[in-house]
């Protein structure tokens, strides 16, 4: 991997979730008739609000200090091994996609506790549903990497997501995979269907009602990794879909910049079109996810049958 | 081995001496001294065994019934023999303090204490001994003591419900072993466990016979779901130290009598490997199922000891896969994961009972609906509770990740002969990963009601910090967590010769095919540790300056501490999508008019679903059967139609991963 590549990966992983979110944020401003905030809005933000000083909840622990920054740190580490601009990733090794799993549940497990440092009940709601939610997806990420795997005889995350499409078989693969990966972003990031970021009733929220406590550098570093969470895992996406994939080169790279882009537009398209799930819905949801999954795994034997 | 052997004698007059001592501190030195000089004999005896010297061995003819009895410790032996006696002697000194109360009301402790020793003694012999009838009585000395520590509280009707509880199961678990025995001595004739090795290393149907029922008694040794009933009453019945010791060392011995046998088998059949990882993998989300619904702290970490033999049980059928199909890769992923994952399992399973141990001693109570608040009155339980917590999730950078991607290792490096079977691997990884993110929510529930937020319950009255005696096995748990977390090296030192004993027909890989595999990920543990370490910091000092304000209560000026989210509100949403497996038992009144009069009241348990479902059809049989007959829709409905769908799917499928 060239200096050069390296550099790439790292500004995309720092500059891309701004990039991101303000195209979301544009799109459903665009959609509503309104012309909306800057792109860059979110780094404006998080520039002020570093400069704010946090207010605490008299009843938190050094936990809710903390978590912010454990959310941040896992988020940073997760996009290491992503293929972020659908090449090769910062650092790769076998099985990295067992280790971004659990990286993830890291940074959720301390969101959860951050939210419920507080003793609010609206905060252990958002923390219960997160919780919930997570747990019943966590399969559909592994079915789906190890489906990826066994197709492209990778055992690495960016060499999964990054395989090509030869026959029938592995475009069914390819196919349920891209549908389980995008309910797997919708749900970790608490995009819509599942959660709606721009709600402004806390009975409904997830994510944002997690942060209502949290103000000043935390809030920014929690948003900050929300945004970079998101980018991560439309990137892998990103990266299913590009066809230089596992190359470290220009075309891939502009490929994976306009292929995040582009699906920044469709989740700010989704968002503004449709309406929020019934909170009773969203393990239907997950388990539709889930059966895609595994119409994958078991496509991968229909495959090696269909190559013998 | 004489050195091994010699920790016999020495436990035995430690206990005569707990019971003969004058006063309670008297009686604790007794045990404390035995079991460290017992400790330290048998790991200096031990260590060279790990080491990778040859097995310590002993013959010791004695006159009729035995016979001659062979003592011997491989490195199996000596894995277990090196951390379950240490570890016993730090559920002793956690007993010091911990029953001090009662020490101070008049108690004799000296019977607990030579039990403890017992217990310790026990370990000595299910370890190293070669012959059936003696390993038989290691086994009931075992299961006697752990019986009689639990019931400490004899004068509770409920706790001696739950030891008899224990008792009744755990001898079912010996007649079953009793039988298998039977079956190999009338085969072989012979008591000693080489005999019984070369029977059973030729297959055959008397084999898979003696593997099934071996592997029940284990089970029901291990709390294996469904065998799990007698667990969750006795942890939440036993005192603290108790409860750690039994989960986390003393039921351990099922899972050494398991790797025991499959030793003396030698190269299993496949159908042996693909049953062990089927029942581990439904032993694991049952077990992990239930944790994320219970009320009771300890009930909740007895069921998560379901859910980690699960998954050790995960470990060692892919090993058996492994060594049925000749694939070295997959025994020392397997093995070598399962293994570890017991140790790591001992570290933090003692750690969370310890820490819930000096929760019950502060506030009397561990019903996690009145709990809350806890970190500011106990932040070092609390910070030790977190890292257990976190630990058994298989978080990074902390130990349980290891154990478990080791086993992942073994899952996911397609090792399997056909498509179909490399696909099912997968799908055990999915389960795997369900398991742990639900361990996930059912741990930050835990440390988050009882430790953040405030009290739910005003009335409660809560203490301090235990003394240094509880605290220092804590401590020394919690070092173990993050030594093993951030140098696998270490707890790989321990299990590597266990590891190599299932290798020897195939032993081209060397001990560092595993340390080799674990390279990257340890260190990109490290670094995101060293990267969470200095950035917190970094966050810390950002907010030096902050003001502390009310939290939140959106617009509401009124909030008290009993409108917090509670235990039950925060996993109600997640366990009514396994109501079969939770099911919710309600007692409740509930107020009716617009302007009610009369107060209302609603209580919620989730009562154990295979301890019901035995009770409902021992009790009702036949209007039980009608009862699931009836369920039976008459009309198909779209549930019905998408299970036929997904059915034709996974027929269509599996005839073209066969063709």
């Amino acid at each position: 991997m060239s200096i050069a590549w390296a550099i790439a990966n790292v500004l995309t992983l720092l500059l891309m979730p701004v990039v991101l979110v303000g195209v979301i944020n544009r799109v459903k401003s665009l959609w509503s008739g309104r012309r909306g905030p800057p792109i860059l809005q979110l780094g404006y933000d998080l520039v002020r609000l570093l400069r704010k000083t946090p207010v605490y909840s008299t009843v938190t622990t050094p936990i809710f200090r903390i978590a912010p920054y454990v959310v941040l740190v896992t988020a940073l580490g997760s996009g290491a091994i992503a293929p972020l601009l659908g090449g090769p990733a910062l650092a790769s090794f076998p099985l990295d996609f067992v280790w971004f799993a659990y990286v993830w549940g890291l940074g959720r497990a301390a969101m959860i506790l951050g939210a419920l440092d507080t003793g609010s009940s609206f905060e252990g709601m958002g923390a219960s549903r997160e919780a919930t939610y997570a747990a019943l997806l966590e399969p559909v990420l592994f079915l789906v990497a190890g489906a990826l795997w066994l197709t492209t005889g990778s055992r690495t995350l960016c060499g999964a997501f990054g395989g090509h499409v030869t026959d029938g078989p592995s475009l069914v693969i390819w196919g349920c995979s891209i549908v389980a990966l995008f309910i797997v972003v919708q749900v970790e990031n608490a995009r819509m269907p599942i959660d709606d970021p721009t709600t402004h009733l806390e009975l409904t929220m997830i994510h944002e009602v997690m942060i209502l406590d949290h103000s000043g550098p935390d809030l920014a570093a929690l948003q900050m990794g929300a945004a970079v969470k998101l980018t991560v895992g439309v990137s892998l996406l990103a990266a299913l879909i590009n066809p230089w994939a596992g190359t470290a080169g220009l075309p891939a790279a502009l490929f994976g910049v306009a292929a995040i882009l582009a699906f920044a537009v469709a989740i700010g398209t989704v968002e503004s079109l449709i309406a929020r799930l019934k909170l009773r819905a969203i393990p239907k949801y997950i388990l539709a996810g889930l059966v895609a999954s595994a119409i994958a795994l078991l496509a991968t034997t229909w495959r090696v049958g269909a190559v013998e | 081995m004489p050195t091994v052997l010699f920790a016999v004698p020495v436990l035995v007059l430690g206990a005569f001496f707990a019971l003969a001592g004058r006063s309670n501190s008297q009686r604790a030195l007794a045990a404390l001294l035995t079991q460290a000089i017992a400790s330290i004999a048998v790991a200096s005896a031990v260590l060279p065994v790990l080491r990778g010297g040859s097995a310590l061995s002993l013959a010791w003819s004695s006159s009729s019934p035995l016979g001659l009895v062979v003592f011997r410790v491989d490195a199996l032996g000596a894995f277990f023999l090196v951390w379950s006696l240490p570890m016993t002697f730090l559920g002793t000194l956690y007993a010091v303090g911990y029953l001090r109360a009662h020490f101070d009301a008049g108690r004799n402790g000296g019977p607990h204490f030579a039990l403890l020793n017992m217990v310790s003694l026990s370990f000595v012999v299910i370890y190293s001994v070669q012959d059936a009838l003696v390993f038989l009585f290691g086994w009931e000395i075992a299961a006697v003591s752990a019986w009689l520590l639990v019931i400490w509280d004899y004068r509770s009707q409920k706790i001696r419900f739950a030891g008899f509880n224990y008792l009744v199961s755990t001898h079912v678990g010996l007649f079953v072993l009793v039988a298998a025995f039977m079956l190999l001595h009338s085969k072989t004739g012979s008591m000693s466990f080489d005999a019984f090795g070369a029977y059973l290393s030729t297959p055959g149907r008397t084999r898979g016979t003696v593997f099934a029922l071996l592997g029940l008694s284990f089970a029901l040794k291990s709390a294996f779901f469904p065998f799990h009933t007698w667990l969750p009453r006795a942890h939440s019945a036993a005192p603290a130290h108790v409860s750690a010791l039994m989960s986390g060392v003393i039921h351990k011995a099922g899972l050494f009598g398991f790797l025991r046998f499959a030793l003396l088998m030698g190269k299993p059949d496949e159908w042996m490997g693909w049953s062990v990882l089927g029942f581990g993998a439904l032993s694991a989300v049952a077990g992990v199922l239930y944790t994320s619904a219970q009320r009771d702290l300890k009930r909740l970490l007895g069921y998560s000891s379901t859910e980690n033999v699960g998954i050790a049980a995960i470990g060692f059928g892919v090993g058996l896969l492994g060594w049925a199909w000749g694939n070295p890769f997959l025994v020392v992923c397997g093995i070598g994961g399962g293994i570890l994952h017991i140790f790591n399992h001992a570290l933090f399973k003692c750690l969370l009972f310890y820490a819930a141990g000096a929760v019950y001693r502060a506030a009397h109570t561990i019903d996690l609906e009145r709990l809350g608040g806890l970190l500011r009155r106990l932040p070092r339980t609390g910070v030790m509770f977190l890292l257990g917590g976190l630990a058994i999730s298989a978080l990074p950078p902390l130990n349980g990740f290891v154990s478990e991607f080791i086993i992942y290792s073994g899952l996911l490096v397609g090792g399997a002969p056909s498509a179909l079977a490399n696909a099912s691997l997968v799908c055990a990884a999915a389960v795997l990963a369900f398991v742990g993110a639900v361990s996930t929510l059912s741990m930050t529930r835990a440390f988050g009601v009882a430790f953040l937020g405030t009290a739910r319950d005003a009335s409660l009255h809560v203490g301090d910090d235990p003394p240094l005696t509880m605290q220092w096995p804590m401590f020394l748990h919690a070092g173990g967590v993050l030594l093993v977390g951030l140098v696998p090296g270490a707890g790989l030192a321990l299990s590597r010769g266990a590891t190599a004993l299932f290798q020897d027909q195939l032993s081209s890989l060397t001990e560092g095919t595993l340390l080799s595999t674990l390279e990257p990920v340890v260190w990109c543990c490290r670094l995101l540790a060293g990267l969470l370490l200095v950035t917190c910091l970094a966050g810390w000092r950002l907010g030096r300056n902050a003001r502390r304000q009310a939290t939140w209560g959106c617009g509401y000026t009124a909030p008290n501490s009993r409108m917090q989210y509670t235990a039950s509100s925060f996993s109600a949403q997640f366990a009514k999508n396994f109501d079969s497996f939770l099911p919710e038992q309600r007692r409740e009144k509930l107020p009716t008019e617009v302007f009610p009069q009369a107060h209302g009241h609603i209580a919620t348990h989730h009562v154990d679903a295979v301890e019901r479902r035995m009770f409902e059809v021992l009790g009702q049989g036949e209007s039980f059967i009608a009862r699931a007959a009836g369920r039976i829709p008459e009309q198909p409905r779209f549930a019905f139609a998408a299970g036929l769908l997904a059915l034709v799917v996974i027929v269509a499928s599996l005839v073209g991963g066969l063709r």
